[in-house]
């Protein structure tokens, strides 16, 4: 991949004046990554592929709200296809809520540790004040950002009590803040 | 259910109601109202801005996954209109940049489509088909009124012992028989009812096949002319 975070950054200062060329370019460079946030999220193929074409078309209307903000490229384009999925997700599963049976159309979470991307050294300071928290409430960090998961479903997956999830989540949060800032 | 002291919650400070927007943990109400907050609070901002690089790290969690090829035509599409029509023309062997008559003759084109038409009916829908070489033209008016779709041939014919097959290709979807045209130049096909409703960027295609047709419904010969379907 010689596509760099500055071509990145380059390729949506020019979708932001509406080069077609540019957000095909850019489509090309992030679609795999961006497709890989909406599978996890969402857990399925169909869904997903739905879901990547909106956020590239946030992504095609908005490019001028990325201006330097501090927030990388990549990150940016991560966090609209993440929202994307999760508004789904949630649209989904509201629609859902009568049926009575939304929780079986959706996959358990994985939220055992993950050996593997987790190695790379962009993520290895959150990933070293993750495990720096207990297991269950690093999991429960890990399942927010990563599959989309609120403080309900959480709570039912660690089988605790709502407000004793949203406690710890917030002092795992606090803790965080603080371990980063080392 | 009530709180207990030892599990009751200080009300978060904005840092951490920032990291819980930014992972998406508040209540619908409170992520707007947040939302709004955020519109004119540069701190605020400053906040979820740190929140989301602190939690960056986790992206590299996200596997990379090739969607596929037909996911990135239709996304041009649902943008810029026809795009992954191309996507199909250039499949099937077709030169990508079909030329559209001048503005006279696909006036003129219009004008003799539409005769028969009763200027009384419904939205009009139009399409042009021709090839690359430009051997086989003709001109589609689709009446929604009565879901009548009148084809004139203005250029061209069938090689010798084919018949013109046509065709409707809705997105990605596979072709369509639409049946084999007559040898007269004008016929009208009622459009199927599944068509009726994404008549708009429809795409119209016009294959050579043997006598009778393609073979199980599955085109087997060269496209020789096609065309979106807009309204007009």
């Amino acid at each position: 991949m010689a596509t760099t975070l500055a071509d990145i950054e380059d390729m949506i200062a020019r979708i932001a004046l509406g080069d077609r060329r540019a957000f095909s370019d850019l489509y090309d460079a992030t679609s795999a990554k961006l497709f890989g946030t909406c599978l996890r999220v969402l857990k399925d193929k169909a869904v997903a592929e739905d879901v990547l074409q909106e956020a590239y078309m946030k992504v095609w209307r908005h490019a001028d709200r990325y201006a330097s903000n501090g927030i990388s490229p990549m990150t940016w384009l991560i966090t609209i296809a993440r929202n994307s999925a999760i508004d789904r997700l949630r649209r989904i599963r509201a629609a859902g809520e009568t049926g009575g049976a939304v929780d079986e159309n959706l996959p358990a979470s994985d939220l055992n540790p993950e050996q593997t991307a987790i190695a790379k050294s962009e993520a290895g300071r959150i990933a070293a004040c993750l495990n720096e928290l207990e297991p269950d409430r690093s999991n429960a960090v890990r399942g927010a950002y990563l599959d989309g998961l609120s403080y309900a479903d959480l709570a039912a997956q660690f089988n605790v009590p709502l407000n004793t999830m949203r406690t710890w989540l917030r002092r795992s949060l606090q803790s965080l803040r603080e371990c980063m800032a080392q | 259910m009530s709180d207990t002291p030892e599990q009751g919650d200080l009300p978060p400070d904005d840092s951490t109601l920032a990291a819980e927007y930014v992972l998406r943990l508040l209540p619908h109400d409170q992520e707007r109202a947040f939302a709004a907050r955020l519109a004119n609070d540069p701190a605020l901002t400053a906040e979820v801005a740190q929140w989301t690089t602190r939690l960056e790290g986790m992206n590299a969690e996200f596997t990379p996954v090739a969607p596929r090829a037909a996911v990135k035509a239709t996304l041009q599409s649902r943008l810029f209109g026809d795009a992954p029509r191309v996507a199909f023309w250039q499949r099937l062997g077709l030169w990508q940049g079909v030329s559209f008559a001048s503005l006279a003759v696909a006036g003129f084109m219009l004008w003799q489509g539409m005769q028969g038409v009763d200027p009384q009916s419904g939205p009009l829908y139009v399409s042009e088909l021709s090839g690359e070489n430009q051997e086989l033209r003709l001109l589609a008016v689709y009446d929604s009124s009565n879901a009548e779709l009148r084809l004139t041939r203005t250029d061209g014919s069938a090689p010798a012992n084919r018949v013109l097959e046509l065709w409707a290709i809705d997105g990605d979807n596979a072709p369509v028989s639409l049946g084999v045209l007559p040898d007269a130049a004008g016929s009208v096909i009622t459009l199927p009812p599944e068509f009726r409703a994404s008549i708009s960027g429809l795409v119209l295609a016009i294959t050579d096949e043997p006598p009778g047709g393609a073979p199980g419904g599955i085109p087997s010969g060269s496209v020789m002319a096609a065309g979106p379907v807009t309204e007009i």
